[in-house]
């Protein structure tokens, strides 16, 4: 796209936050690398993409909806519940096929679901699908029943099947997913449109667009993509308990705004969002080579993302109001 | 352009037309009709209904009673897409671009040209921005994004924006009021040009003169119904004769200051640098005096005094009040050592939109008069009343929340929380900006009375009449430097475009 290139002027190469966490994570891979070469190894590479790949996946849907000037905190309990509708078929030994579907469906639903109510509402967003959250966390209760959903391995193809003897199925469904929502975002109409809506959304009104149609639509695809995570996340742990998921979205959220996307809506990138994801992936794996205290660790990972915000918008600091 | 109205059918007529919001009706009765190809211009003060009756056109508003009739149909309400359907569209005076996105990208937002799939074609939308830019001569570049644009080419974005529509009426809402005159030329060339081509504008302004030279056809709206319309086809109406019906009686256009006793330097500004290279800024203002500050938007006034109130931070330079050094960081402290600043945007700056009259007439000065942990606002109403009765704020409550107020009250509003704060040293950025005349002529009251009262006052504005009625003196700025002072005989029309634009007299 032409009017990208010519927004990066040489003065801002270094505030796009893109380039910053590129090197960012470059400058962390060399230093703990060096200190502890079994970082670099292929090995532990899949298994930072594999750690990821539940949260890449959920920061693609969490980064749409931000940009779309949304937010969607019931994204972890949404993901959970998906994930304990296909376990829970699995379970009854209902087919493969059928449990994957029904996952996605009920994800998509629950999205549909927040969407409605967000756009005819035009009530906060954030405070409906913190509510929204607690409604998807009960169901799971209910149909899990406080025991472990497990999945009898049935999802482990996930794993095992590898491309080039190292990525995995569950990386590669991330990738695709953040490329498809790259393409989605930046190079179709509807995409165009629900940035469009995050940037201005009365503009967006007033040029013709059925601005709750798009809210709706875009809270609906966010499911889809949810549903994808909790699969991920099932063949990753095999079995899951009703709260399993919880924290999730706001991980998806601070990984999203790492990476440049804002709550205003409108701003941000797709690349940005999954790098601060891999930032925050890299961070917590390398702690784990150093062999940094559990606690420590939680502590460091805390203050890494502080620093991180913060100093990606070190510009807004300065400027007064 | 000589209009037939006595022939033709109008493209649109709106008749009958009233919107009543909670507590006030906005239009009452207004009947409106507008002819293929001319210029209509539509002139009133703030809040006569001028934006109300625009908003019903465009879709974003549903009026109360009256029909709309368009190309023969008749409509009780039009929506957005409606609206544009039938080839209406409307340059808001606000910005309403997405600011992230490109100028290309804004123009096709909500029809975008695609390919199969769903996928949008930046080439061609770029190519027919191109092709529109030529036939119009509009010169921008459409792959900037819009918040790195400026405010002049944003206004070109959001015509072309319309063009693009091929619409067959353009409603323009004050499309010049953020533009020095020399873009202000250009966009009225425009204007015309789009005229000629068959497409019907309602052109809306405050500029009077502006309205004069382009309108073929002016209506003046009052209190929401028209007070009459005038053929202007062969240039002939008369400023006198619209302010009279814009205000229902003689208004004096170019109130003067009162002549006041000048007396000795009050405040001064010494070695102001913004940053590190920056010119060096130095000036004063006497006791009673009001200092005007001329110069092209974006030439540096607004930042000079931002840095002066403590708005922004400066990078050297001392600021004196009586004699006295100040020690100026923040708003805070320009706010304790006496200085006003009414700042150009009143809405995002000057303003608790959401507030009541009451609190934010009281915002800033309160604290001053009462310290402790509680306010209660109400135990003060009698101060607002009486501030609110001085300036003559219509407001049919002090607990009426601002944003309800036209734009000369919400103004107001804001002068009055600062004299209600009772400072010594006055600087208005753009005092009248998108003002009615009323409003007007009751700012420079109020300015004379506080130079009587022994205040300075500093004055940045784009307004010719006013700059050279009001000041005293005036400094005119251009590349953030001052680059002259005029006093007396040499305060003119010419003198300050040609230091503004600096362009230099030959032989």
């Amino acid at each position: 796209m032409d009017n990208k290139r010519l927004t990066l002027h040489k003065n801002h190469i270094f505030k796009d936050q893109r380039i910053l966490l590129g090197l960012i994570i470059i400058l962390m891979i060399a230093v703990v690398g060096i200190i502890n070469p079994k970082f670099v190894r292929l090995t532990n590479i899949t298994a930072i993409l594999q750690q990821i790949s539940v949260l890449g996946v959920l920061t693609m849907a969490m980064t749409m909806l931000l940009i779309s000037g949304g937010i969607d905190l019931s994204i972890g309990s949404m993901m959970t519940l998906s994930a304990v509708v296909v376990g829970s078929i699995i379970m009854k030994g209902g087919n493969l096929f059928l449990a994957v579907l029904a996952g996605v469906g009920v994800s998509t639903l629950c999205g549909l679901f927040n969407g409605v109510i967000v756009a005819k509402s035009r009530c906060m967003p954030l405070i409906i699908t913190l509510g929204t959250s607690q409604i998807f966390y009960g169901i799971s209760l209910l149909i899990a029943g406080g025991s472990f959903i497990n999945f009898q391995k049935r999802l482990d193809f996930m794993r095992k099947v590898q491309l080039l003897g190292f990525l995995p199925l569950m990386v590669i469904f991330m990738i695709a997913i953040v490329l498809i929502m790259y393409v989605l975002l930046n190079k179709t109409k509807f995409g165009r449109r629900i940035v469009a809506i995050g940037g201005n959304e009365k503009n967006a009104y007033l040029s013709g667009l059925n601005i709750d149609l798009y809210k709706i639509i875009t809270y609906g695809i966010s499911g889809v993509i949810v549903s994808i995570a909790g699969l991920i996340f099932a063949a990753r742990l095999n079995a899951i308990t009703a709260n399993a998921g919880s924290g999730y979205e706001l991980d998806a959220l601070v990984a999203a705004v790492i990476g440049g996307v804002t709550f205003e809506g409108g701003r941000g990138t797709v690349l940005g969002a999954f790098l601060g994801c891999l930032l925050t992936g890299i961070i917590s794996n390398a702690l784990d080579i150093l062999g940094v205290h559990a606690y420590v660790k939680i502590v460091i990972t805390g203050a890494i993302i502080v620093g991180a915000v913060v100093l990606s918008n070190i510009e807004n600091a300065r400027k007064k109001q | 352009m000589k209009i037939d109205t006595g022939n033709s059918v109008p493209i649109i007529k709106m008749q009958g037309i009233v919107k009543e919001f909670p507590g006030v009706r906005a239009l009452s009765d207004l009947t409106f009709d507008v002819y293929k190809g001319e210029i209509h211009c539509l002139v009133g003060e703030n809040g006569a209904g001028k934006s109300t009756l625009m908003k019903i056109l465009s879709g974003a508003y549903t009026p109360t009673a009256g029909s709309i009739i368009i190309n023969g149909h008749e409509y009780r309400e039009l929506t957005p897409a409606l609206s544009r359907d039938l080839g209406i569209d409307i340059v808001y005076q606000e910005n309403d671009l997405v600011p992230t996105m490109s100028a290309v990208e804004n123009i096709f937002v909500g029809k975008e040209i695609t390919k199969p799939g769903g996928f949008v074609d930046f080439k061609e939308m770029l190519a027919r921005v191109r092709a529109l830019m030529e036939k119009y001569e509009i010169c921008i570049d459409p792959l900037q994004t819009i918040e790195n644009m400026s405010v002049a080419d944003q206004q070109f974005v959001k015509i072309l924006k319309a063009l693009m529509n091929e619409s067959k009426l353009l409603i323009m809402d004050e499309p010049t009021s953020m533009f020095n005159e020399k873009d202000a030329g250009k966009v009225l060339k425009l204007v015309r040009n789009i005229a000629d081509k068959g497409i019907s504008i309602i052109y809306i302004s405050h500029y009077l003169k502006e309205v004069l030279q382009i309108a073929d056809r002016i209506t003046v709206i009052r209190d929401g119904s028209v007070v009459r319309t005038y053929d202007n086809s062969s240039r002939n109406v008369s400023l006198n004769d619209i302010t009279t019906d814009m205000v229902g009686r003689p208004v004096d256009m170019f109130y003067k200051k009162e002549p006041c006793t000048i007396g000795d330097i009050m405040f001064e500004v010494k070695g102001l640098q913004l940053s590190k290279d920056s010119p060096v800024i130095n000036f004063n203002v006497r006791r009673g005096e009001i200092l005007g500050i001329a110069g092209m938007i974006g030439s540096g006034r607004t930042e000079i005094v931002r840095a002066i109130s403590g708005a922004d931070s400066r990078y050297a330079g001392d600021i004196y009040l009586n004699g006295q050094k100040l020690r100026i960081r923040n708003p805070r402290d320009g706010i304790k050592a006496g200085i006003a600043h009414i700042t150009e945007d009143r809405q995002r700056l000057g303003l608790m939109l959401n507030g009541s009259v009451l609190e934010n007439t009281l915002l800033v000065g309160l604290p001053n008069i009462k310290s402790g942990l509680f306010y209660n606002y109400k135990n003060y109403t009698s101060d607002a009343q009486s501030i609110v009765e001085r300036l003559k704020i219509k407001t049919h409550s002090l607990l009426q929340p601002v944003i309800y107020l036209s734009g000369g009250n919400q103004q107001k509003v804001v002068l009055g929380k600062w004299l209600y704060a009772k400072q010594s040293v006055y600087i208005f950025d753009e005092p009248t900006r998108g003002i009615d005349v009323s409003a007007k002529a009751e700012f420079y009251k109020q300015m004379s009375a506080l130079t009587h009262a022994g205040n300075c006052i500093i004055m940045i504005s784009s307004e010719m009449p006013e700059l050279i009625s009001m000041s005293d003196r005036v400094l005119v700025v251009r590349d953030g430097a001052i680059k002259c002072e005029l006093t007396g005989e040499q305060i003119n029309e010419q003198t300050i475009i040609k230091e503004a634009l600096g362009v230099k007299d030959h032989g």
